[in-house]
């Protein structure tokens, strides 16, 4: 528990509130005028002030009770990430009913059956692109009572009794509030900690995707418990482009910001991601380890590209920010002449490499939601971004162990949250307890069941192990622990995290269980393997002809060959195979944040890996 | 079958801008390899890497068992390759016959050339009933005929064909595709196809290459093109049902 700040009922209170749409309120009122929200519409940056954050959402509050959405009912959301997206979370939260996402890379049947296992009444849908998929598998979704569309660009004579369009919307919000001023303040008042605060569904590699039901208490915790590991300010400038269904995103994007007042920039896109960092240049950065691998490519590529007296000295000043790193590690400071020098390197090279990345104001990098290298967090302290790495789920509401940054374990995810509490079970599974530990699945008890101990422990299927300092190591999924025919146990993470160190493999799976010895599916990094083709004139053509070029294979050989070294044997690969196509979003094999599935993976891949046993 | 051409990583330059970016393509003999793309993509830079107007940065090209990459262009047409250029650029003051006794020029004093033209005359014709006419003043399907017929007349191991419908009308377009099919059949010709059409394209050729923003994106034998979702929507116009009956967005490619 936390102290000082729990109530006896056992609620959870931040500046005086013990929901966040209380907060939420409180600080659109503190902050007014003062920017939100940053998003661009024609190529320019557009500011959007906490007064029109409150007033959006009250309108869309006030329309939905209007059309009768009641307390605990779901809301779907399908767009990508804009300000409206969170207008809409507050706005259906604040009057007590259940906002949830659904990536916009999903199919039509993946959006019916989240629809009706949320049972929304109501679904948001940013364009026609979106609503094509709604349009196609409406007749499965029998609940649902109206789909709102953000935008009307190419539905000009599109007219449906289902649909209405976000400005009908505000506009139905606007009459109600003439009508009933103090609705929506009274509706957001009645709303409990208890209640559900959103409903994330977790991806499910096995089974289907199972709602988890997050409380107003536990983002309370996270808020008070998270205030002095990753403290934010109202100073603080921050780019959101993670999928906001995604627990991570909405944290770090909307509550946290809530927390604190800061302003929050919206990326145009997945893949303008980069110009958007250098435009905004964040003090916070949240990104899942396969932006960082990215960053990290991109400067190897220009490294590579550069003259050898620009190589010599790239080189010469990673290494001098490497041992600035390295001492601060130990806990140690550089003796004056290596300070010197790492000056000077950071004047010369750090500093512009940082600036490259849209790194120049960055207080802290925070990475999760997949293993990320300890070499990779290395670099990046060298070139002078403090990058943590934290670990959380959906069922901890996000964050349950963070690296200070001050204090960085690399390697471990650091310690458990304070008022939360991380053990190790017998079999080596993590077990976690605390605030942050979800309601439960939505309609789904026999799974919750199926996920807490007896004694009220998160079982997290994750195994790990915590060090002398308290922080936690993660060393792989249960479920993916690989058993060989010879008894061995592996925990196949480990290896792909190192073979992803390479710039030319964007994602691995060690493949071994129940088999005589490990192999490997590789998923090779299209721009970096291209332009390795390229320049060792290399002939291909599509990128199934890249990923069958004798050299390529023979290039990531070398990078499993070398990975090999540092496993013992039974831990070693054997053979491999490249995935010869190139695989999206939209594909099942990835989730959303670009990961491979394992179990999709080895069976779509069968054939593969068949051949190599 | 050997193959004719082979380019290999090629990087060509249109003044600062890279227009290729890596393309590496075949060409067997005896057969027609197209190659499609939006405007833009490269496709006409990567015809005039191939017959020398344009350097490559880098790559190798290989024609007929000889490295041709950085050679003069008329050093290149002599060795066998015809360039029938996009927009037909025929000598416009110069006669019907005049012009095709030009693609011959490289064959010094080879006594078959008056055969050839007869071939040429019988594939186009209308050629030969104008063979007297300055070529400027025919329609635009007689000069493509006209630089198709003098890119023949070189006897070439390679056609290169940039956009042969260009400007043309539907009816005049099948028209000469068909004979660029007959001309493969029965007279052998290889041919490299550059072509905005995609339909007729495919239905033309034996194999394509789709080539954007300078790099190619996907590649096989026609068949297997005209049956891919991606050609499909982006190139032969065709679009998946639509509850609304209109459709603004596009689907992302994936090129498989």
């Amino acid at each position: 528990m936390l102290d000082g700040v729990t109530t006896p009922d056992g609620s959870i209170l931040f500046d005086g509130c013990d929901t966040i749409v209380k907060l939420w309120a409180k600080r659109c009122k503190e902050k007014a005028g003062e920017t939100a929200h940053r998003e661009k519409e024609f190529g320019i940056w557009q500011s959007y002030s906490w007064t029109d954050f409150y007033e959006h959402a009250r309108w869309i509050g006030q329309a939905f009770m209007e059309m009768g959405l009641r307390h605990g009912e779901c809301v779907q959301i399908l767009s990508e990430d804009r300000r409206e997206w969170i207008y809409f979370d507050l706005a259906v939260a604040g009057i007590g009913a259940i906002p949830t996402g659904v990536y916009t890379t999903d199919s039509a049947d993946q959006l019916a059956y989240l629809v009706n296992d949320s049972q929304a009444k109501f679904l948001i849908i940013e364009n026609d692109e979106q609503l094509d998929k709604f349009l196609e598998a409406r007749d499965k979704m029998p609940g649902l009572q109206k789909a709102i569309v953000l935008e009307r660009e190419g539905l000009r004579d599109f007219h449906d009794e289902q649909v209405i369009f976000y400005d009908e919307l505000l506009l139905m919000g606007r009459k109600a509030q003439e009508k009933h001023p103090n609705r929506f303040e009274q509706a957001l008042e009645q709303v409990q900690p208890e209640d559900t605060r959103m409903l994330v569904y977790t991806s499910g590699t096995t089974g289907p995707p199972k709602g988890a039901m997050i409380t107003h208490r536990n983002m309370m915790f996270q808020l008070v418990s998270a205030e002095t590991l990753l403290d934010v300010s109202s100073e603080d400038e921050q780019l959101c482009f993670l999928p906001l269904c995604h627990v991570l995103e909405r944290i770090f994007s909307v509550e946290q910001p809530i927390r604190a007042g800061a302003v929050v920039n919206f990326a145009e896109s997945p893949e303008t991601v980069f110009d958007n960092l250098r435009e905004v240049a964040p003090t916070l950065f949240t990104a899942v380890p396969r932006l960082w691998e990215k960053m990290y490519s991109r400067i190897m590529i220009m490294r590579s590209e550069a003259t050898p007296m620009g190589r010599v000295v790239f080189d010469w000043a990673i290494k001098q920010g490497l041992k600035k790193a390295a001492a601060k590690e130990n806990g140690k400071s550089l003796d004056p002449v290596s300070g010197l020098s790492h000056a000077l390197a950071d004047w010369l090279v750090l500093s512009n490499i940082r600036s490259m990345l849209g790194m120049t104001r960055i207080r802290r990098g925070t990475t999760g939601a997949a293993p990320i290298s300890p070499d990779l967090l290395r670099w990046f302290a060298g070139i002078g971004v403090p990058l943590s790495e934290g670990f959380g789920m959906t069922e901890t509401a996000g964050v349950a162990t963070v690296n200070d940054p001050r204090n960085n374990r690399i390697g471990t995810v650091g310690p458990a949250l304070p008022g939360c509490e991380v053990k190790i079970a017998e079999d080596g599974e993590i077990l976690i307890k605390g605030g942050n530990i979800f309601k439960g699945y939505w309609n789904r008890p026999e799974k919750t069941a199926e996920t807490m101990s007896p004694d009220g422990y998160l079982l997290t299927g994750d195994i790990g192990e915590i060090d002398e300092k308290g922080c936690l190591k993660i060393t792989g999924r249960k479920k993916d622990i690989i058993i060989t025919a010879g008894g061995k146990n592996i925990t196949p993470a480990e290896i792909e995290s190192k073979l992803k160190f390479s710039p030319y493999i964007s994602d691995a799976v060690v493949i071994g269980d129940k088999r005589k010895y490990l192999t490997c599916l590789i998923m090779i990094d299209q721009e970096n393997v291209e332009k390795f083709a390229q320049d060792k004139q290399i002939p291909f053509s599509d990128f199934a002809s890249l990923a069958h070029a004798k050299e390529v294979v023979n290039l990531i050989r070398e990078v499993v060959t070398e990975t090999n070294t540092e496993f013992a044997r039974v831990e070693q690969i054997k053979d491999f195979r490249l995935i010869d196509v190139l695989l999206t979003a939209e594909d099942e094999e990835l989730t959303p944040t670009m990961k491979l599935k394992r179990g999709f993976v080895e069976k779509r891949h069968k054939a593969l890996i068949d051949q190599m046993y | 079958m050997t193959t004719v051409l082979d380019v290999q990583n090629v990087e060509s330059f249109y003044g600062a801008v890279m227009a290729l970016r890596g393309v590496s393509i075949q060409v067997p003999e005896g057969q027609i390899v197209t190659i499609l793309g939006a405007n833009g993509a490269g496709k006409t830079t990567l015809m005039k890497t191939v017959s020398g107007v344009i350097y490559p940065e880098k790559g190798h090209i290989t024609f007929a068992g000889d490295r041709i990459d950085g050679k003069d262009p008329e050093k290149i047409a002599g060795s066998g390759l015809a360039h029938v250029p996009e927009g037909r650029e025929v000598f416009p003051f110069l006669t019907v016959e005049e012009n095709l006794r030009l693609g011959a020029y490289s064959r010094k004093g080879a006594a078959d050339i008056e055969d050839d033209l007869d071939m040429v005359y019988s594939y186009f014709p209308i050629l030969r009933d104008r063979r007297k006419q300055a070529s400027g003043t025919m329609s635009g399907g007689q000069q493509q005929m006209l630089a198709i017929g003098r890119g023949l007349m070189a006897r070439p191991k390679l056609m290169l064909l940039d956009e042969p419908s260009l400007g043309l009308s539907p009816l005049l377009t099948q028209e000469i595709f068909g004979i660029i099919s007959r001309l493969n059949h029965e007279q052998k010709v290889t041919m490299l196809l550059v072509e905005q059409n995609a339909n007729i394209a495919l239905h033309t050729a034996h194999y394509g290459y789709v080539l954007e923003l300078g790099r190619i994106v996907m590649a096989g034998d026609s068949e297997k093109l005209l049956n891919s979702a991606d050609i499909q929507e982006f190139y032969l116009g065709q679009q998946g049902e639509s509850q609304r009956g209109q459709k603004r967005w596009k689907k992302r490619k994936t090129w498989r």
